[in-house]
């Protein structure tokens, strides 16, 4: 049985681990960073839940026409709350793995 | 759109829900009269449209029955003319009955639509989870 040896880190791979996390302006490659997609979905959860509260509370004041227009809003920023915890959750995880590495 | 079946869906509630605005609205006059120098009271449709693409649908205008009505001889009637004649609308409750039923089932099974939608996109989810 051989194990393969493992070969010397190269400048590449140092590049690609110094890039800063919270870069906006994302990777090498030019496709959006981490850190920008997660604010993105900061903003759109935001959205959504400051839509739900309106429309409750122009439910509660007698301004709503549709009633299912302030349901389905709750939906979405219920489902849109649940996916950015699921993202954050992966994140979290992953970041924990890599601390657990030892050398 | 993110969660675009919830959205579409909310377009068939809400199509449903004017519908059953219209169904209302033609069911409470049914028995309204009217003098015959005027209209009748015109039962009012609403017009569905679909969106382009997979938008879902949408209300494009309302169409209206008949002015004329039914002409019915009610001379006690303090609306009636020289001849003893008020207007009646020219609805078919049988007819709005069975729309009722329509635009009732209709929204149900939009709503039904929202909450599959809502549990589908929890189990995408829940992969990995465990």
């Amino acid at each position: 049985m051989s194990i393969a040896p493992i070969g010397p880190v190269g400048p590449s791979a140092t590049n690609a681990a110094a890039t800063p996390l919270t870069s906006s302006t994302g990777s090498a490659s030019g496709a959006p960073g981490f850190a920008s997609a997660l604010g993105g979905a900061v903003d759109d959860l935001q959205q959504a839940q400051a839509t739900s509260d309106q429309l409750n509370i122009k439910a509660v004041t007698g301004g709503l026409d549709d009633i299912h227009d302030a349901t389905i809003a709750a939906t979405r920023a219920q489902v849109t709350l649940e996916l950015f915890s699921t993202v954050r959750n992966k994140a979290v995880d992953a970041f924990n793995e890599i601390m657990r590495m030892q050398a | 759109m993110t969660f675009d079946a919830i959205g579409v869906a909310g377009t068939g509630l809400t199509l449903h829900r004017k519908w059953l605005d219209a169904i209302s609205d033609n069911i409470a006059n049914i028995n309204t009269a009217s003098p015959t120098s005027g209209p009748a009271f015109q039962a009012r449709y609403v017009e569905a449209q679909a969106g382009e693409g997979t938008s879902g649908v949408y209300v494009a205008g309302a169409a209206f029955g008949s002015a004329e009505g039914r002409m019915v001889y009610e001379p006690d009637n303090p609306l009636a003319d020289a001849k003893g004649y008020v207007r009646y609308p020219d609805i078919d409750l049988s007819s709005q009955m069975g729309q009722l039923i329509m635009a009732e089932r209709g929204y149900q099974a939009n709503a039904a639509v929202v909450d599959r939608a809502k549990e589908t996109y929890q189990a995408a989810l829940e992969i990995g989870r465990s």
